[in-house]
């Protein structure tokens, strides 16, 4: 069929959506304002603060998602032959790729974690305002005027149920989800890392339609189909299991990237208290601006939709004016990039002791863990004895725990497992059949963030570390 | 004041000190929250319904930190599933309506749990139709008649004396 619209995209060369109904309203999708915003926030935040080249947009990544999902798409099709597929499922599944990023905030997941931390209701999680903006926006409207009453709520569906529910959902949730392995392959061209390479061909070409187990605890529930991996491809998915495990300490938890996220975070907790508190003059920013108007109504999705990174980083000199010491001195920071020093609690931990603190038993989580919490009491108190200034905090802290693949026993199910034809042709969770992935240790961190000129907080952090380390010494 | 680890002993304790299951265990935490009983732990929703990351942490540790041991087996489909227990003693004072919760809870079968807590979750998040919802997000869990089981359950659950009164719908 002749293309109607073509994308040039800098992963995937020409991204082409045919004129047919069904991607003539994807495309339509694609010109509201709704979808449009994508191109204004960056799918790494502040990455580009590290990697220059990654300013790629969430907008590219969508379309590249949706790419990625209609190739997945032709092997369901394929494996369930004419009489068995179903073309709506698809087009719903396919829908949701495409629009599945819809209700990230600008910076993406900092803006996240953030509307978590103060609980606003609308925004707290992308994948439940991805779904408001599909049924709420003019998309709704496209959606259920080309494909049918109700397309709209079914595509919201499959993106804020949180797994899938048939093969056509595991095309946007999976192991292998289009999301994954677009974001996996263009992260690493955009950063230009030379690491997380996968074999993208030859894992699509061996991808195979097959069903697994599941269950909830010890009860049994019928079997669920899924994408699994063909023999061959056992290295293949090895390769793209470590590609993962390497793109969180190098991308994106990358330590400068991460401080430029607490000390946005920081900013938008400072702004939002000063908003709350009728006190906007102190911000810089007038009344009408977005993030004050966001603030203000949290729950009114077409003031989120004038919210992108654009207008935080046009703000960024207006803040440095602001009355408010914390906002000027955050926002300074932000946008001359002096980024507050990590001091990396675990790396310290096992320099200081030894590797073996560093391990993935439990024990060792737990030692981690007792540190961890030391800490953050004792910076609590640090912040109730010196503070610079009302409401600006000197010591920032981040932590967590990313795993690229988890055994069954951790994972939220089977589903979320890489399931392996063997040459036997039984299947098995590849966990247990590669030595590799078997060993490979979640990617865990606890960083604290001083500003550079504060030595004050800088060898209270040192001296508080030793003593929390001591303290838990004897639990190894 | 308890610590995370020591509430969930607290639970398994006042469960008679076996709870079978880790989602069994989070809805349990997650009932306990919104009946308000205990607000320790953040709830979000997940593929299993509402699920607590805190809990999660607090439940791993635990077995070093209190006493509570979880063993680990082999589940029919082929994944796995905890078993916690405790030989600390119920709470002498805690409240009738919360030691009754967690019975119920415990005794019901978990996939039904999982439903009348996700339905909970949704009609606190407002959804007009929590059971429709929760029939859509999870269609192969309900289906075999375990979403009326789980009305049934809900409907046991609502008549509890608790602090915070579950949603009505």
């Amino acid at each position: 069929m002749r293309a109607a619209q073509r994308i040039r995209d800098p992963l995937h060369d020409l991204i082409e959506f045919e004129d047919e109904e069904f991607e003539r309203a994807l495309w339509d999708c694609i010109q509201t304002p709704a979808f449009q915003r994508l191109r204004r926030v960056r799918q790494l935040g502040f990455s580009e603060l590290v990697y220059p080249g990654a300013t790629h947009s969430r907008f590219a990544h969508s379309v590249g998602v949706f790419h990625t999902a209609r190739l997945l798409m032709e092997i369901i099709r394929e494996s369930e032959g004419k009489e068995r597929f179903s073309r709506t499922k698809s087009q719903q599944a396919l829908t949701a790729a495409l629009l599945h990023d819809l209700g990230h905030g600008p910076f993406s997941h900092a803006f996240e974690s953030v509307a978590k931390a103060l609980k606003l209701p609308l925004v707290e999680k992308h994948e439940k305002v991805s779904a408001e903006l599909i049924r709420s926006t003019e998309i709704s409207e496209i959606l259920n005027r080309e494909l049918g009453g109700g397309t709209a709520n079914d595509v919201a569906l499959i993106i804020e149920s949180g797994g899938p529910n048939n093969i056509y959902d595991a095309v946007v949730s999976s192991q292998f989800d289009a999301d994954r392995l677009d974001y996996i392959r263009r992260d690493r061209l955009m950063t230009g890392t030379q690491h997380a390479g996968i074999d993208f061909r030859w894992l699509l070409a061996n991808i195979e339609v097959g069903s697994v187990p599941q269950g909830v605890d010890q009860t049994s529930l019928r079997a669920l189909p899924t994408f699994i991996l063909g023999p061959k491809s056992i290295h293949a998915a090895e390769a793209y299991i470590l590609g993962l495990f390497q793109l969180y300490p190098t991308v994106y938890f990358h330590k400068a990237t991460r401080s430029a996220e607490v000390i946005f975070s920081e900013l938008l907790f400072r702004i939002h208290s000063l908003t709350v508190n009728s006190d906007v003059k102190y911000t810089g920013l007038s009344e009408k601006h977005p993030l004050i108007k966001f603030f203000k109504s949290p729950s009114d999705a077409s003031i989120f939709l004038q919210l992108d990174d654009a207008p935080i980083w046009g703000s960024l000199p207006l803040l440095m004016d602001a009355r408010d010491a914390a906002v000027s001195d955050f926002s300074r920071r932000l946008f001359q990039r002096k980024l507050f020093k990590a001091t990396d609690c675990y790396r310290k931990l096992a320099h200081l002791k030894s590797s073996e603190w560093l391990k993935g038993d439990i024990r060792s989580r737990a030692a981690r863990a007792q540190i961890k919490d030391g800490m953050t009491s004792r910076i609590k108190e640090f912040h109730a004895q010196h503070v610079l200034s009302k409401g600006q905090r000197r010591i920032l802290t981040d932590a967590g725990e990313r795993s690229p693949y988890r055994k069954i026993q951790e994972s939220p199910g089977p589903l979320n497992q890489i399931h392996i034809k063997m040459h036997g042709g039984e299947t098995a969770d590849i966990g247990t059949k590669s030595e590799i992935i078997a060993s490979i240790q979640p990617f865990e961190f606890f960083r604290v963030y001083t500003a550079k000129e504060d030595t004050e907080a800088e060898k209270f952090i040192d001296k508080s570390l030793k003593e929390e380390i001591e303290k838990h010494a004897n639990q190894l | 004041m308890p610590t995370n680890y020591e509430i969930v002993e607290n639970i398994v304790a006042d469960a008679g000190g076996r709870i079978v299951g880790r989602t069994k265990l989070q809805k349990i935490g997650y009932l306990l929250s919104a009946a308000g009983f205990d607000d320790t732990f953040e709830f979000e929703y997940r593929h299993y319904g509402p699920y607590s990351e805190e809990l999660a942490d607090a439940a791993r540790f635990a077995p070093i930190f209190c006493n509570l041991c979880e063993a680990e087996r082999v589940a029919e489909w082929g994944g796995s599933y905890s078993i916690f227990t405790t030989e600390t003693a119920r709470s002498a004072d805690a409240p009738e309506g919360r030691l009754r919760l967690i019975e119920i809870a415990n005794d019901a079968d978990p996939v039904e749990l999982e439903l009348a807590a996700t339905a909970i979750f949704l009609a606190k998040e407002g959804y007009d139709d929590p059971w429709e919802e929760t029939a859509e997000r999870k269609p192969e869990k309900a289906a075999r008649g375990r979403l009326a089981r789980a009305k049934r359950l809900y409907a046991e659950l609502a008549e509890i004396d608790v602090p915070r009164p579950l949603p009505q719908f």
